[in-house]
C-alpha cells in the first residue's frame, strides 16, 4: 500500500510563528497568511489577552500547536496534567496538529528549559518510542516531532540522527516536523552530510517543516531564530520539498523580532524554491562553515539557540 | 559510532544536567558531578563520553548548554521585571537573578512560573535596615518592586472578567436598605490589593512608558490592581478604601464590612454620597461582578 504524504494532513501552505508584538497587528489587519503556529506553553494556562487573541485568530486561520516542554524523550515521568492541558486547548482551536521536539528538557523534577539531546541508540529509541505512544493515547491524536539543533553528541550514540529520527517515525507511528535549519545548523556542528540526512527521513511522515535564522559563531552555528534564512538553508528546503511533495511551512523568529510583513515575507520566499531542479549548492560546500576568522557574536543573550518566547505583561 | 553498553538514560540525562546548570560553569559542574554522582566522568576523560568536534572540545561544546541555559532563563526574568532591572541595573539583576535560580530553579513546564518565588527570595536575602528610624530603604522599595511586578504579571494572564456581563452600578441606587445590608458583592477574580512603602506603581508605569524615573520617598502606597480589555489596570486608594475593600473581598457583606470598619477606624467620616460614588466606580472599574442579596 502506497504511504499516505504527510501523514494524512493537509498542506496549509505558508506560515508565521504568533508572537506577542505582532498582536496588535494582527488583530488590526487581518492579514492575509496561511496559518499560524502557537507555542503551546504560552497558551495553555493563559486566561488573558493571549488566548484571547488566539480565540480570535483561530476563528480565521488554521492553528498549529507547537510545543517546547513535552520532554518527550525525558527518563521522568510524562506530565499527565500538562497533557491533558494541551489537549484541551488543541480541541478548543481546532488545532490542525500538536507537535513538540525529540529531546528532553529536565530530569529530576526540573525544566531546563532548552531541547537538550539524547544518545542515539536502541535503549534511548525505544524509550522514546514508548512514551509516543502513551503521548498519542492521551491526546488521542498523532504526535509531530521536530528534530532538534543540538551542540553535542554522545561517544554512546550506535545511530545517526537521521535514523533515529526515521525509525521513531515508522516504530511509533507518528508524524515529523522537518526543521530544515535544525539539520542545517547540526550538520555543520557535527560535520554530517546535511542533504543525507534529508534522504534517510521517511518522506511520507514529513507534516510539516521549519525554517528560521541562526548565527555563525565561529567555531560552531547556533539556532537563534533572530534573522533571515541563509541561501543553504534554502537549498535543503528545495530538496526536502522536492523530496516529500510539499508540507506546511512555517518560519521561526524569535529574538529581534521584525514588523510582521517582514516575517511573513520571509517565509514567502519560499515559494522560489519549490521548483523541482535542485541548485548548483548542493554539489558546493555550504557559505557559512564555521571559520577561524569569523565574526564571532559575543553578546550572550544575542545568541541563546531557539529563544524563550515567554508571555510579558500588558500595564496601563 | 560506539558498540559498548551505554550508560543508563537516567544516569546520562542527571549527570547532563547537573552539568550544563553547575552556577560556576562546566568544568566545575563536571568536577562536582564526578565526586557526588554515579558517573565519575572527570574533565580529563569527558570525550569518552560527549564527542569533540572539529573545532570545539568536548567542554566547549557542553558550554553552548550552559551558557544558554542561563542566559536565557534570565532574559525571561528581565522581561518580568522592567521596573526592577531598570532601578538595579542590568548588571547587578543579572548577579541577583542568577543566585535566584540556583534557589529556584525552574520546575514548570510554563516559563511564566520562573519568577513566581523573587519577591520572596529578595525578602529573605536583603541585606539588613540600616536606617535609624527602621524607615523603608533602598531593599524595601526593590522587594515591593518585584511584588508589584510579579503581581502584574499574574493578573495579566489570570482569569479576568471581559466575557462576563458588567455589574450595573444602578443596582446599588435601587437597592432597598435592608437588602443593601445584607448583601455581599463577588469580587472580579483579577483584582487584587496591596500595600506598598513606596508608589512603585508610577516608577513602574515610567519604565513601561521608556522614562528614566528617580527612585521615589518612601510613602505608603494603596492599590487595587485590576484588568480591563485585557491591559491590567492599576487605581491608587486611601487607607478607608483599601480597608472596605479587603473586607468585602473576604466576603463581608456590606453592612458587616461598614460595621466592622467603623470599629477598625474610629476616626473614619464616610458620608452616605461618598459610600455610594465609591461603589459605583469599583463597579464600572470591574472591581466586582456580582451581588449576591
Amino acid at each position: 500500500m502506497m504511504p499516505i504524504p504527510r501523514c494524512g494532513h493537509p498542506n496549509l501552505g505558508l506560515g508565521v510563528g504568533l508572537r506577542t508584538v505582532h498582536f496588535p497587528y494582527l488583530l488590526r489587519h487581518q492579514p492575509e497568511v496561511d496559518w499560524f503556529e502557537v507555542i503551546s506553553e504560552n497558551f495553555i494556562d493563559s486566561h488573558g489577552r493571549p488566548r484571547y487573541v488566539l480565540d480570535q485568530l483561530a476563528e480565521r486561520y488554521p492553528i498549529v500547536m507547537h510545543g517546547v516542554s513535552l520532554s518527550i524523550g525525558s527518563t521522568d515521568p510524562l506530565n499527565l496534567d500538562y497533557l491533558r492541558k494541551l489537549k484541551s486547548l488543541a480541541d478548543a482551536v481546532q488545532a490542525k496538529w500538536v507537535s513538540d521536539h525529540v529531546c528532553w528538557t529536565g530530569v529530576a523534577s526540573r525544566n531546563s528549559h532548552d531541547l537538550l539531546p539524547l544518545p542515539y541508540h536502541e535503549q534511548s529509541l525505544q524509550h522514546v518510542v514508548e512514551r509516543i505512544r502513551i503521548v498519542q493515547d492521551v491526546l488521542q491524536r498523532q504526535l509531530v516531532l521536530e528534530n532538534p539543533s543540538s551542540y553535542v553528541t554522545f561517544t554512546a550514540s550506535t545511530m545517526s540522527e537521521a535514523e533515529f529520527v526515521a525509525r521513531m517515525a515508522e516504530e511509533a507511528d507518528c508524524g515529523l516536523l522537518l526543521d530544515v535549519n535544525n539539520i542545517y545548523v547540526s550538520s555543520i556542528n557535527h560535520d554530517f552530510d546535511a542533504f543525507e540526512y534529508l534522504d534517510a527521513i521517511p518522506a511520507h511522515r514529513v507534516v510539516q517543516f521549519h525554517l528560521a535564522g541562526h548565527t555563525n559563531l565561529g567555531t560552531h552555528l547556533i539556532d537563534t531564530h533572530d534573522n533571515h534564512v541563509t541561501d543553504p538553508v534554502w537549498e535543503l528546503y528545495r530538496k526536502a520539498h522536492l523530496l516529500t511533495g510539499g508540507a506546511s511551512t512555517l518560519l521561526e523568529w524569535d529574538a529581534k523580532i521584525p514588523p510582521f510583513p517582514i516575517v511573513h515575507a520571509e517565509v514567502m520566499k519560499a515559494r522560489n524554491y519549490m521548483s523541482s531542479a535542485l541548485s548548483s549548492f548542493a554539489s558546493q560546500p555550504a557559505n557559512d562553515q564555521p571559520q577561524a576568522n569569523s565574526t564571532v557574536l559575543t553578546s550572550i543573550s544575542s545568541t541563546v539557540p531557539h529563544p524563550a518566547t515567554a508571555i510579558f505583561a500588558e500595564v496601563e | 559510532m560506539a558498540n559498548r553498553v551505554p550508560q543508563p538514560l537516567d544516569v546520562i540525562q542527571r549527570w547532563m544536567q547537573s552539568v550544563i546548570v553547575h552556577p560556576a560553569g562546566v568544568a566545575a559542574g563536571i568536577k562536582s558531578a564526578s565526586k557526588t554522582g554515579e558517573m565519575e566522568q572527570g574533565a580529563d576523560r569527558l570525550e569518552e563520553l560527549i564527542c569533540r568536534s572539529r573545532a570545539q572540545t568536548s567542554i566547549e561544546r557542553l558550554e553552548v548548554y550552559s551558557n544558554a541555559y542561563k542566559a536565557r532563563l534570565i532574559d525571561v526574568l528581565i522581561g518580568d521585571y522592567p521596573a526592577f532591572v531598570h532601578a538595579l541595573g542590568e548588571e547587578a539583576f543579572v548577579g541577583l537573578a542568577s543566585g535566584y535560580l540556583e534557589v529556584h530553579p525552574p520546575v514548570s513546564y510554563t516559563l511564566g512560573e520562573l519568577g513566581r518565588s523573587f519577591a520572596d527570595y529578595l525578602i529573605q536575602t536583603r541585606p539588613p535596615n540600616e536606617s535609624e528610624d527602621g524607615s523603608p530603604d533602598w531593599a524595601d522599595f526593590l522587594i515591593d518592586l518585584a511584588r508589584l511586578e510579579r503581581c502584574y504579571s499574574e493578573v495579566f494572564d489570570g482569569p479576568g472578567i471581559e466575557e462576563l456581563p458588567p455589574l450595573d452600578s444602578d443596582r446599588f441606587r435601587h437597592l432597598p436598605p435592608e437588602q443593601w445590608i445584607t448583601s455581599r458583592l463577588v469580587a472580579a477574580p483579577c483584582l487584587r490589593l496591596a500595600v506598598y512603602r513606596f508608589p512603585v506603581h508610577e516608577y513602574a508605569s515610567a519604565v513601561r512608558h521608556q522614562q528614566d524615573p528617580e527612585s521615589p520617598i518612601a510613602e505608603v502606597t494603596r492599590l487595587a490592581i485590576h484588568r480591563r480589555e485585557y491591559v491590567v489596570r492599576r487605581t491608587t486608594i486611601d487607607a478607608i478604601q483599601f480597608d472596605l475593600l479587603t473586607r468585602l473581598v473576604e466576603g463581608a457583606s456590606i453592612g458587616q464590612a461598614l460595621e466592622q470598619l467603623i470599629e477598625g477606624n474610629s476616626q473614619a467620616v464616610v458620608t452616605a454620597d461618598e459610600l455610594s460614588a465609591w461603589f459605583r466606580d469599583w463597579a464600572a472599574a470591574g472591581f466586582f461582578i456580582g451581588l449576591a442579596t
